[in-house]
């Protein structure tokens, strides 16, 4: 009983989708181009430029960073945000309305504002170390992520079942980690899964606060790509889309994927 | 424990997180701009009297805008099939949409310079039909920036959209239908008021997000299409002008913050009871 | 303008699922009609096709002596009620009202005054303004209500209209409902799978299963005279006894049920309707008494009623319920008979094995 939809606007769907896909497919078979510039679609098939990208070792090097701060960052802004969450959507009237808003405020924020401000404050103000501030501006944008998606789920818990645990016996404390925990479960791994993700590809905050020695792996591409201009960038692009596919694939499994469209 | 102070003890070190390491930050930086000898306005007056740096505010306004519209028209169509979809399909093409969001934005930045640049396929394909004989660059153009800037946020569109429509129930529709509405008029008097909440909601992060983009116009515009993003990085890193920087900063921060502002009002306005 | 509906032999298919079968049933102008049935029996199928958001596979459905089968949904001038009120959160009660009327295409003017007398009779003046929401669920329902009356349909379709109410509330908008049908004379189609709802301001109620009609009758009928044993079963008759005609004297059928025991009907109260049928009562339709030509059983559990005790009962046919009067009390484990009390009983048609 689904009612027709027209098919000129079919049409028009499908030549987005072919946007949407067409770029990557694209970058795909540039990586196995070889020849040095880049085409499409490509003369002679190669793994050269994979090869090429895991012997530069300022891939391996930032790679490794960018992953050790999206855990690092993800699991930080988890730790705090998940009391806050819990506090917000458990304590309603104790707490004040704008502190909701304070959560929100790493999102209203420009993140290349936020980053540049960091940068004199941090980096230059108080000479934190690059590491320690990078920690910092990845907890901060990733801190919605924990704070709304998991204070979502946390918005439809009953708390009468932590209640019922309580008085069950179940000390408080416990009772948060085997009652309420893996009741929001679905919650905190989507946000977990966008925080990273969100880490893992930020641009705006890291390009300021990367030193010397210390990159992460899009501000590497982003260097790389200045000074040269082959398909080794494609085959890194390629791998990091392998990391995505997996997380997707991890999203699929726990969640279904319609969780995203929410 | 009284239910109050454990409140503040579980909500406290987010708080802290944000108020000193985003708060206080960004304050300083609006210090800054408020700090020249000259008076406390002089910066922005030096900014706004600046012939080129106007040029980059208004091509950053100009470029946000038509990427938000043509986002918004692609998207709500797109949107408007895949929530129409049935079954699998329809997470196919959820998936479809889902993946570029979850790819870097260098990555599929990138993806347009092997597209536009000289020896870029769009060229290639050009002269192989014909079209032109000599390649040209199609980089560093206002229009190479929009075209990845779309790239960039359709898919947030159709996903944000996708979910709107679908929480408009079958019921609504129907009862249209039964009163007499004719499926268009079903959709202008129904459908697309019940969705103004969530098209504001994507025009929104489409805008500011667009508006205060840095790694696309760096990697599509270059030099020659300095917006803000990439004109705050130079400012700060490459000039070392710290106040310039700043002033910057802060006008991107008071237009983001209008935007959302007129934004969520507009919406109050044409739809009262969402939200 | 009263008009009837018939519908046609009609087949409706869900993908492959056949969920309607030959389906014919006429209501006649003025006339309230509910399909009564348990979830998936069809009765809200028959709605939406009747609506138009389905298409039968095949069959015809006419209102009047215009042939709805193959009208957009847009086209069809019926006034349904939804089970969710399907109230469009985004336009105030009297633009909801008014919605119906702007499609006709009626004046601003006129449809604002059409709307608030519509919205008058129903009760609502003082809520006009206000958007659904902020509304209660029995405002909502009225909404619903003055929403699908206003554009004057010649046929009114209610989709469990009132699931979602309390009880008390339930009961007044049942009166409310077929007060303004009645009013009007409108012919109205109602589907709900609540008996009591059904039966309290139906004309004729046609009993749903498996996407056919067991039986289309009034009320009244249907609570005394199911015609068949789902019927039966549906509106309570809790004890259906499996019997055998074995001999027939002059006044009286000998009849046997499992277990051996035999059973005499006076032919001047019952009518044998088949060698093998069925014996169905509820519980006040069996008599608890010390002795009699009866079924013999041992009593169990009592639980007090009100007007009467209960007893289960252990017979050689099952476990049967029946009454016994409070004058009368038996203890529990007492042997005694269960009395056919021939104007409670229905002797139905054994189905077919």
């Amino acid at each position: 009983m689904q009612r027709k939809t027209h098919p000129l606007l079919i049409a028009f769907a499908v030549l987005t989708f072919l946007f949407l896909v067409g770029p990557l497919i694209i970058i795909i078979g540039a990586s196995f181009s070889d020849t040095s510039f880049l085409t499409f679609p490509p003369r002679g098939l190669t793994l050269h430029w994979y090869q090429n990208a895991f012997e530069i070792s300022a891939f391996k090097r930032t790679f490794l960073t960018s992953l050790m701060l999206a855990v690092g960052g993800t699991a930080l802004s988890m730790c705090i945000g998940i009391p806050a969450a819990y506090a917000m959507a458990r304590y309603r009237v104790e707490l004040p309305r704008f502190l909701g808003n304070v959560f929100v405020l790493p999102i209203l924020i420009p993140e290349i504002v936020l980053g540049f401000s960091l940068m004199k404050s941090l980096a230059m103000g108080i000479n934190l170390p690059i590491m320690v501030s990078l920690l910092v501006g990845h907890a901060l944008i990733v801190l919605p992520y924990c704070v709304r998606v998991v204070g979502a789920s946390l918005n439809s818990f009953d708390f009468s079942i932590e209640e019922a645990a309580v008085s069950l016996g179940c000390p408080r404390w416990k009772a948060f980690f085997t009652v309420l925990l893996p009741n929001v479960k679905a919650g905190i791994i989507a946000g977990f899964i966008l925080a990273f993700i969100t880490s893992l590809n930020d641009v705006s905050v890291s390009i300021f606060l990367t030193g010397p020695g210390v990159s992460t792996l899009p501000i590497q591409l982003l260097a790389h790509m200045e000074q040269f201009f082959d398909p080794t960038i494609a085959s890194v692009s390629v791998l990091l889309m392998g990391v995505t596919v997996a997380v997707m694939a991890i999203v699929e499994r726990t969640l279904g994927l319609t969780f995203l469209t929410k | 424990m009284p239910p109050r102070l454990r409140a503040w003890a579980l909500a406290t070190p987010a708080t802290l997180l944000v108020l000193l390491f985003l708060g206080l930050p960004v304050l300083s930086t609006f210090a800054t701009t408020f700090g020249d000898p000259k008076g406390p306005f002089a910066t922005y007056a030096a900014f706004f009297n600046s012939r080129f740096r106007t040029t980059v505010l208004w091509r950053t306004m100009e470029v946000a805008l038509i990427t938000t519209i043509v986002s918004v028209a692609v998207g709500f169509a797109t949107a408007w099939v895949v929530a129409k979809t049935p079954g699998r399909l329809k997470s196919l093409l959820i998936i479809a949409a889902v993946f570029p969001l979850l790819t870097g934005v260098v990555v599929r930045s990138f993806a347009w310079l092997v597209i536009l640049g000289k020896n870029g396929i769009l060229n290639n394909f050009l002269i192989w039909i014909g079209a032109i004989t000599e390649p040209f660059s199609m980089l560093y153009t206002q229009g190479s920036v929009i075209v990845a800037m779309i790239y960039l946020f359709v898919p947030l569109m159709i996903l944000t959209l996708v979910g709107v429509l679908e929480g408009i129930p079958q019921d609504l529709t129907d009862a249209a239908a039964s009163l007499g509405a004719k499926p268009s008029a079903a959709f202008r008097q129904v459908v697309l008021p019940m969705a103004v909440p969530g098209l504001i909601v994507g025009s929104v992060l489409v805008f500011t997000g667009s508006f205060t983009s840095y790694a696309t116009p760096q990697l599509l515009g270059g030099e020659r299409q300095m917006m803000m993003g990439t004109f705050l990085y130079q400012n700060a890193m490459v000039r070392f002008d710290w106040v310039a920087a700043s002033t910057v900063a802060a006008i991107m921060v008071v237009v983001t913050l209008a935007t959302v502002l007129v934004m969520s009002k507009l919406a109050h306005r044409l739809n009262p009871v969402a939200g | 303008m009263t008009v009837s509906l018939s519908i046609e032999n009609v087949t409706a298919h869900y993908g492959t699922t056949k969920v309607l079968e030959d389906l014919s049933l006429h209501i006649a102008e003025g006339e309230l009609v509910s399909l009564l049935g348990s979830s998936g029996c069809g009765k809200t199928t028959t709605l939406r096709l009747v609506a138009g958001f389905l298409e039968p596979t095949a069959g015809r459905i006419m209102l009047g002596d215009r042939d709805l089968t193959r009208l957009p949904a847009h086209s069809r001038d019926i006034g349904l009620v939804f089970q969710t009120y399907a109230l469009f959160p985004h336009l105030t009660v009297r633009d909801n009202v008014a919605f119906g009327l702007k499609q006709r295409g009626v004046s601003t003017k006129e449809r604002n005054t059409r709307a608030n007398d519509m919205i008058d009779r129903v009760g609502l003046n003082a809520l006009a303004d206000r958007y659904p929401a902020n509304l209660s669920g029995g405002q909502r329902q009225r909404v619903a209500l003055a929403r699908a009356l206003v554009i004057e349909p010649p046929l009114l379709m209610f989709d469990e209209p009132l699931s979602n109410l309390d009880a008390k509330l339930r009961v007044d908008m049942r009166v409310e409902i077929r007060r303004l049908q009645q009013a009007n004379g409108t012919t109205a189609l109602y589907v709900t799978h609540d008996q009591e709802e059904a039966f309290s301001i139906s004309d004729r109620v046609a009993i749903m299963n498996a996407g056919r009609i067991m039986q289309l009758d009034a009320p009244e009928v249907l609570y005394s005279r199911p015609a068949n044993a789902f019927v039966a079963d549906f509106v309570g008759f809790e004890n259906m006894i499996p019997m055998k005609a074995i001999a027939e004297s002059g006044d009286a059928v000998r009849a046997e049920m499992p277990g051996g025991a035999t059973l005499s009907l006076p032919k001047d109260t019952f009518t044998v309707p088949a060698q093998n049928f069925i014996l169905a009562t509820r519980p006040e339709g069996l008599l608890v008494a010390p002795s009699g030509d009866g079924i013999p059983t041992t009593l169990g559990l009592r639980t007090y009623l009100g007007r009467a005790y209960q007893y289960q009962c252990e017979t050689p046919a099952g476990e049967l319920k029946a009454n016994g009067p409070l004058t009368q009390p038996f203890e529990s484990g007492s042997n005694a008979v269960l009395i056919p009390q021939a104007e409670q009983c229905c002797l139905l048609p054994a189905e077919p094995a």
